[in-house]
């Protein structure tokens, strides 16, 4: 059956299951593959996606419970957040990569909500976000300079 | 001498990411591998307007230079690296410069993106490609203006004649350049005149990856592409005996295709077998997957138990093993039966899972004629004839291109996966995808190897072993390859354990292998990640033996001057352990940490130092117990390795080579039950968090002038042992088991 979504502003009918986890439509319906799978199981925040400014983890939302949403990825955060996508590139806080969609859409919703985050707000914020290659530091790093702060550094 | 450089500011990189340095997945077309021009070798009378004198790199027309870079790209910054050796002795316009990703090609030679060894490797033939084409445009522009080629020099993607004024662009001089003969033995730069060698260059996809548009494994597609999930055995081996439920009429499925057991034993990179589902989108596939009631088959691996295996493993260290060829001196045993003060200790480590956070994922595209795969593969080249014997073609109807790799770390060097989609497409006539989903990554991956060492010394009243008896026991990598294999491998040994750097006038070392019911496989570090941890902690136990302090004790082991003579095999000329450089490190790690100075109380400070991968790396941990866990806040590394290309990327691996040693001696721990994994996904197989990660401070010794060595893997073994350290140091207890949970 058909479901209406609103995806980075744009209206767009979706035929898929309602089961279907917006990842999936995003993925393979939507050719927005900037969004991507880790876990399956909500534990690894690599698809996070913003729900109405909310990071919420993509792979857990079934399509059918998202009409009225407003759904924004990766590709238009540079439209919102030119000095956080510039930190990221500015620091190399990526190494592989792969987990860099859904950290920065859990920085953003987090520098949406607290313009002027501590070290431990970034934890607290980015907590559900595995880097396996380990870019943590450079993150925070990024996150407080993209807020306009002197990185601070450590565990908190 | 030698300065400190220490975390990069990034911000101080040469240039911003230049949008228009894009993935580019085709090569072949214009790179030429002769050295003849592109359009007289076809006997045409026309200029070619494309310069490529080599493999390496391609200048056209309009000045654009296509770099090609033929070792995969997963987060060691290699696409970068390679690019910044081809363009500085190019003399090229780093924004004018685009990254070609090689297809796996023999022409290329290795193309293993393994063992830390890319820039190894490379670096010569990668500054002699790019000084080749400079001298050609110098050739070039000389010829044009009818003076002497020592009279012009390039610069910054030009050559000028400086006495006239005159200056042609590389774009220009493309057509001329490409008439001439290659030359051999090209000048190279002076260190000191480098431009991007050693300096701190933005890496050429960060740009893409901070906007969502870099191109993983499943991030390509093709048309008409259908996605495949396969459900494979739980043990090693066996094979699909009956499908209870196949569905027929689900909406969106392709097919259900049912495919052969690996082997039980020696599977080498045979895909696993199993049922592949194939449907027009991954939920489909992954829903119908998770529905299919299946019956498999039996096989030897069914019983496996890597409880059972760590007894044995234990057990093994307990006696005499195979004495390491050339180990043996003095008489270890006439020592141990004089008596003194004896320290003996075992050490355990569990089997890990590589866990990158690309699952992988294969695309193949297998016709009568040809087989595409677009993969996130560690070693195309080696992966073609695989490929190809799959796809029932020759090699040279099949093109294997690497995506960028989410994340790898060994795992994908062996491309089960990408055999599996070959498989699927040439069943089912179009494109297919397979995505391993997390359960599929940790359930059947190559498992880093469980093992046990045992350490027993007699030590003097400075804390110095005047006899020591090292045994490791673990099943070799080689059982994947082999079906008889037992021992490990020399090179497994080499790994940290037959090439200790301590002296010592007694000693022997002993190795036992076990074959385990499962496939194992080098992940990040490999052997050195049990045999640096093993002897690091017990080189702390003497130290605290005799109450001395663990950096000063160290570095009373090790001799001040000259290069280990290790049993076996000699290192590479160049890259012999050197005791200077291993003390140097130690040194710098003392002051970097402010070791000297007291901690809290309940706060400890631990040291290990180890060599692998032709790389020096020292590092401190400081570490607390908080809430009934380690908690560590504060890492200190230092590296040596030798002459680097991009020194922020160096520090960066460090950086990250702490989290992923901290995941693994915190968390990671696989345990098989009935021949199957027990553990799934990140809930029950956890990764550091950022709240755990501790503040990294780097620093870096610039050894440039000194063979270029190993950066993505060397950051890893010391870091299980300095936290073991650590909390000894901050707590009494000792910890010899991996991981430590408490």
């Amino acid at each position: 059956m058909g479901h209406k979504l609103n995806v980075n502003g744009d209206a767009v009918d979706i035929d898929v299951s309602g089961d279907t986890p917006l990842l999936w439509v995003l993925r393979d319906h939507l050719g927005l593959t900037g969004t991507k799978y880790g876990c399956g199981g909500g534990y690894c925040g690599a698809c996070t996606v913003h729900v109405d400014g909310a990071a919420t983890r993509s792979c857990q939302l079934p399509v059918s419970t998202l009409p009225g949403k407003a759904i924004r990825t990766i590709e238009t955060l540079e439209d919102r957040h030119p000095a956080l996508v510039k930190t990221w590139i500015d620091n190399n806080v990526a190494q592989c990569g792969y987990c860099q969609s859904g950290q920065l859409m859990s920085a953003s919703a987090l520098l949406d909500g607290n313009p002027k985050p501590t070290d431990a707000d970034i934890d607290a914020a980015m907590t559900g976000n595995i880097c396996r290659c380990g870019t943590y530091v450079r993150i925070r790093a990024a996150i407080r300079q993209a807020a306009g702060q002197t990185a601070a550094g450590g565990a908190g | 001498m030698m300065d400190t450089i220490t975390n990069f500011s990034p911000l101080s990189s040469l240039s911003p990411e230049c949008s228009r340095r894009r993935f580019l997945g085709v090569s072949g077309v214009l790179v030429l591998g002769a050295s003849l021009p592109v359009q007289r070798a076809l006997g045409q009378t026309a200029a070619p307007t494309t310069f490529a004198p080599n493999l390496w790199l391609a200048i056209d027309g309009d000045g654009t230079v296509r770099a090609t870079v033929h070792r995969s790209e997963m987060g060691q910054g290699i696409r970068t690296a390679l690019t910044q050796v081809i363009a500085d002795e190019l003399d090229a316009d780093w924004s004018r410069v685009e990254v070609v990703q090689a297809q796996g090609d023999v022409k290329y030679g290795d193309q293993n993106t393994d063992g830390s060894r890319s820039i190894t490797q490379n670096y010569d033939r990668l500054r002699a490609a790019g000084a080749t084409a400079r001298l050609m445009l110098r050739q070039a522009a000389a010829k044009h203006w009818g003076v002497a080629v020592d009279t012009v020099r390039a610069g910054n993607h030009e050559v000028v004649h400086a006495a006239s004024g005159r200056r042609l662009g590389y774009g220009e001089l493309a057509s001329q350049a490409a008439m001439l003969p290659v030359p051999e033995n090209a000048p190279l730069k002076k260190e000191t005149e480098h431009r991007y060698i050693g300096k701190p260059v933005t890496h050429v996809d960060a740009g893409d990856i901070a906007r969502g548009k870099g191109t993983f494994g499943a991030d390509f597609s093709l048309p008409n592409m259908a996605t495949a999930v396969v459900v494979r055995c739980p043990w090693l081996g066996g094979g699909v005996k009956s499908i209870a439920n196949k569905p027929t009429d689900e909406p969106g499925l392709v097919a259900i295709e049912t495919l052969d057991a690996a082997p039980s034993a020696g599977p080498v990179f045979a895909p696993l077998g199993g049922v592949g589902v194939v449907a027009e989108d991954t939920w489909t596939a992954m829903r119908v997957a998770q529905g299919l009631n299946i019956e498999w088959t039996g096989s030897p691996n069914q019983t496996f138990d890597s409880n059972e295996l760590r007894h044995a493993l234990r057990d093994a260290v307990a006696k005499p093993g195979t004495p390491v060829p050339g180990s043996e001196k003095g008489d270890v045993d006439a020592v141990f039966a004089a008596g003194g003060t004896e320290l003996s200790a075992t050490y355990e480590t569990p089997f890990l899972s590589h866990a990158p956070m690309e699952p992988p994922v294969a695309v193949a595209d297998v016709t009568e004629e040809r087989c595409v795969v677009h993969a996130p593969l560690q070693d195309p080249q080696s992966a073609r004839p695989m490929i190809a014997a799959q796809a029932g073609l020759t090699p040279d109807k099949v093109e294997v291109t690497p995506t960028l790799l989410g994340g790898a770390f060994g795992r994908k060097s062996k491309p089960d996966f990408a055999l599996e989609a070959v498989e699927l497409s040439k069943r089912v006539k179009r494109p297919v995808r397979v995505q391993w989903l997390r359960e599929d990554d940790i359930r059947h991956d190559y498992l880093h190897a469980s093992s046990a060492q045992h350490h027993r010394a007699v030590i003097d009243d400075e804390g110095k072993p005047t006899a020591w008896l090292q045994r490791s026991a673990f099943p070799s990598i080689t059982t994947v390859f082999a079906a008889q294999a037992v021992q490990p491998a020399p090179w497994e040994l080499e790994m940290g354990f037959s090439n200790l750097p301590y002296t010592v006038a007694n000693q022997r070392m002993e190795s036992a292998g076990i074959r385990p019911g499962a496939r194992v496989g080098w992940l990040r570090s490999v052997c050195n990640i049990f045999h640096a941890f093993s002897a690091n902690v017990f080189a702390d136990e003497m130290a605290s033996a005799v109450g001395r302090d663990p950096i000063e004790h160290r570095l009373s082991l090790i001799p001040a001057s000259g290069k280990l003579k290790q049993p076996g095999q000699p290192a590479p000329p160049g890259h012999e352990l050197d005791f200077a450089r291993l003390r140097h490190v130690i040194e710098r790690v003392r002051k970097l940490s402010d070791w000297d100075s007291p901690r809290p109380e309940g706060v400890g400070l631990g040291f290990a130092v180890h060599h692998s991968f032709r790389s020096y790396v020292a590092t401190v941990l400081e570490a607390s117990m908080a809430n009934g866990r380690p908690r560590v806040s504060n890492a200190y590394v230092v590296l040596d390795c030798g002459t680097y290309v991009n020194p922020d990327t160096c520090v960066a691996q460090m950086e990250g080579a702490v989290v992923f040693g901290l995941s693994l001696s915190l968390y990671g721990d696989i345990a098989l039950k009935e021949g199957a994994v027990v553990q799934s996904n990140f809930h029950d197989y956890p990764m550091l968090r950022i709240a755990e990660a501790p503040a990294t401070k780097v620093e870096l010794v610039p050894a440039q002038g000194r063979l270029p060595a190993g950066v993505g893997e060397p950051g890893v073994p010391p870091v299980a042992p300095a936290l073991s350290n650590a909390l000894f140091a901050a707590t009494g207890t000792r910890h010899r088991t991996l991981p430590i949970r408490a």
